[in-house]
């Protein structure tokens, strides 16, 4: 990865000028920044320079004021986030959502994609079809399980796991929606430095098997291991983008993060 | 009793609640059984009381596919309740000032389809919105759908309301003249009281089994959808519609979907009681509906189709148990008593069960997906798998 503003010739995730504001405040202000395909590409920045409303725009959970979103070299701006979804891009969220009733692998199961059992008429007309491709579904999220090595946690209520447990149990369940890309919202985040240790891992273990990954961090120490490039965003807009290194020694990005002027 | 001697394995996978209901429900169709055969209560009336459980469970069924399902509040049931009752009633009633005289079948049909239009005509522009508006848009609904009814003489006889409904069977083979057809029995099980089944009691027993059949078949579909991957979206969607439209699903559509399958079942259960009461007023319509439904489907435990036939017997026997309250001497009228009996039993569950009598229990995975090939282990505890049956009618 080269320095600087870098020119991206196979973009999986390409914003441009995005903006958004709520009230008088630019929550995004002109955001410009591409995800290159195969990277796992650091999102940082101070507390409110807009992070999350980015993560909320690109996956289509806000409407963007201006600028493009694209998705795979299709425009995605607008969309439903189910639309955005479906062409290939999946968000987690910073704090775990807790699915009330279900195990953990039945939460896990809502992450397969195009199953025949969401139509209520298949469920009727052929329930041979559903119950094939539940059996498959299931089998593959056992697998998922044993590759996060979390598949003892199966029957248990997804309620009654760890925080850790369930960040790992959210990215299990992202790749089985099958992302190009995914968003992460502050995986490690109130995760144990073991669990942390191990979602990392497995976050490169994906990255390996081809998962291009966008994902939004504050524990410096984490994204700069693990993420290269890292983009910067203050006050809504990209202030600049490199390696961690490069980042790291960047003046802007040390004014940034200390309140300016230092 | 068979269910004793029999399946004993089955019996014992109960848990605490699940043997309680059971027993309890066996103890009072033992005890309702003994009053008939003493005479104490008519088998015709009997009869009319297991039409009014069935169709309060078809009301607490639509009601659980909407709130229990997906989270959905709607405010509205009585409404819909009423479009089915009045549906059907306009097309086959002597007294209906529009059409009247048609076949039954047909006014089901009528029903299902106004209730569907009336269940689109609200959910489109609300569902995409935060769960409340539908709260406060249904509310409304009901009251426009009660005043409609009352005020528009033309259409609906307005207070009067309508008379002559024939019973569901009219104008088919066979089924329409078999209470005529049936002899008269008598049956004298204690001396000296006899009781007497005549051509009420068959049509009364005709009521049943349509009943049986509409909230069979409907319990038999909620069943398989509430285990099913489309269930599942539900379920998330409840529980957090952020996840599920984020993972890719058209939450909007699911929405409408549980709305318009709910609305439906609501005004089936309309339907029924059009040919089980042969009148409907305005009356019918009055918010009281959607109270009983409300507490039926909290008591028997948001998102259990057992729960919700449990729930709908419970308020039957409530409502209708009170009446006999008059025979015992007691120094007040009980007739008020009974939403003050209904209250005290909702706070009561609220206090020590606010999960319900009877929350789904099972993990809800397509049942030959655990079953059959797909993994080799099955849940442990916490989590049951308990295979249908034991449901109390």
């Amino acid at each position: 990865m080269s320095e600087g503003a870098l020119p991206k010739d196979d973009a999986v995730l390409r914003v441009d000028d995005l903006q958004k504001s709520f009230g008088g405040l630019a929550a995004t202000d002109h955001a410009t920044f591409a995800v290159e395909r195969g990277t796992i590409t650091g999102l940082i920045g101070p507390n409110g320079a807009g992070k999350s409303t980015l993560f909320n725009l690109i996956t289509g959970f806000y409407t963007p004021d201006g600028g493009t979103v694209e998705v795979n070299g299709t425009d995605v701006t607008g969309m439903e986030p189910y639309e955005v979804a479906d062409h290939g891009l999946i968000r987690t969220f910073q704090t775990p959502r807790k699915l009330e009733g279900m195990t953990v692998r039945e939460a896990m199961l809502v992450g397969s994609r195009n199953q025949p059992g969401e139509s209520f008429l298949t469920l009727l007309s052929s329930p041979g079809t559903v119950a094939e491709s539940e059996s498959a579904n299931l089998a593959e999220v056992e697998q998922i399980l044993a590759d996060f090595e979390i598949d003892h946690l199966a029957t248990q209520p997804a309620t009654d796991i760890s925080g850790g447990q369930m960040k790992l149990v959210e990215l299990a369940r992202a790749m089985l929606a099958e992302p190009e890309v995914l968003l992460l919202d502050e995986p490690v985040a109130g995760v144990n430095p073991t669990l942390a240790k191990k979602l990392k891992d497995q976050i490169r273990r994906l990255n390996g098997q081809g998962t291009t990954f966008l994902l939004i961090e504050h524990d410096m120490e984490f994204v700069m291991d693990l993420a290269d490039p890292i983009v910067v965003l203050d006050q809504g807009h990209v202030l600049t983008e490199g390696t961690p290194k490069g980042v790291r020694n960047d003046d802007r990005v040390i004014d940034a993060y200390l309140g300016g002027g230092a | 009793m068979s269910l004793f001697d029999g399946p004993r394995g089955a019996l014992s996978e109960l848990t605490r609640p699940e043997g309680w209901v059971l027993g309890v429900s066996v103890a009072f169709l033992l005890f309702l059984l003994v009053a008939m055969l003493t005479g104490a209560l008519g088998p015709t009336y009997f009869l009319f009381l297991v039409g009014l459980a069935g169709m309060y469970a078809l009301l607490s069924f639509g009601l659980n596919a909407q709130w229990g399902f997906t989270g959905l509040i709607n405010f509205s049931v009585a409404a819909f309740f009423g479009i089915g009752a009045y549906g059907t009633a306009l097309m086959t009633a002597s007294g209906s000032p529009i059409a009247g005289g048609l076949n039954p079948l047909v006014g089901l049909v009528v029903a299902l389809v106004v209730a569907l239009a009336l269940a689109l005509l609200i959910g489109i522009p609300t569902l995409r919105l935060r769960a409340d508006y539908l709260a406060i848009a249904s509310l409304g609904l009901a009251e426009v759908v009660r005043l409609i009814v009352l005020n528009e003489r033309w259409l609906t006889n307005g207070s009067a309301g309508l008379r002559g409904i024939p019973g569901f069977f009219h104008g088919w083979p066979v089924l329409s003249t078999f209470p005529e057809a049936m002899p008269g029995l008598r049956l004298e099980v204690i001396p000296g009281s006899p009781v007497t089944l005549k051509t009420a009691f068959w049509q009364a027993s005709l009521n049943v089994l349509l009943v049986l059949a509409f909230a069979g078949v409907t319990y038999f579909v909620l069943r398989r959808a509430h285990r099913s991957p489309w269930g599942r979206v539900l379920r998330t969607i409840r529980s957090d519609e952020d996840l599920a439209r984020a993972l890719g699903k058209d939450t909007y559509s699911f929405k409408m979907q549980s709305f318009v399958l709910g609305s439906l079942i609501m005004a089936l259960a309309g339907v029924f009681y059009a040919h089980l009461n042969l009148y409907v007023g305005p009356g019918d319509l009055d918010p009281i509906t959607t109270f009983y439904a409300w507490v039926a489907v909290i008591l028997g435990g948001s998102g259990s189709n057992r729960g919700a036939l449990f729930g709908g017997v419970v308020i039957v026997t409530i409502r209708e148990g009170t009446r006999f309250l008059n025979d015992v001497a007691l120094p007040i009228d009980p007739a008020p008593l009974r939403l003050l009996l209904i209250g005290v039993v909702i706070v009561a569950v609220m206090r020590y069960r606010p999960q319900g009598i009877l929350p789904p229990q099972r993990e809800l995975i397509w049942p030959s997906a655990v079953d059959g090939g797909g993994t080799p282990e099955t849940p442990d505890s916490g989590v049951r798998e308990r295979k249908g049956g034991g449901d109390n009618e």
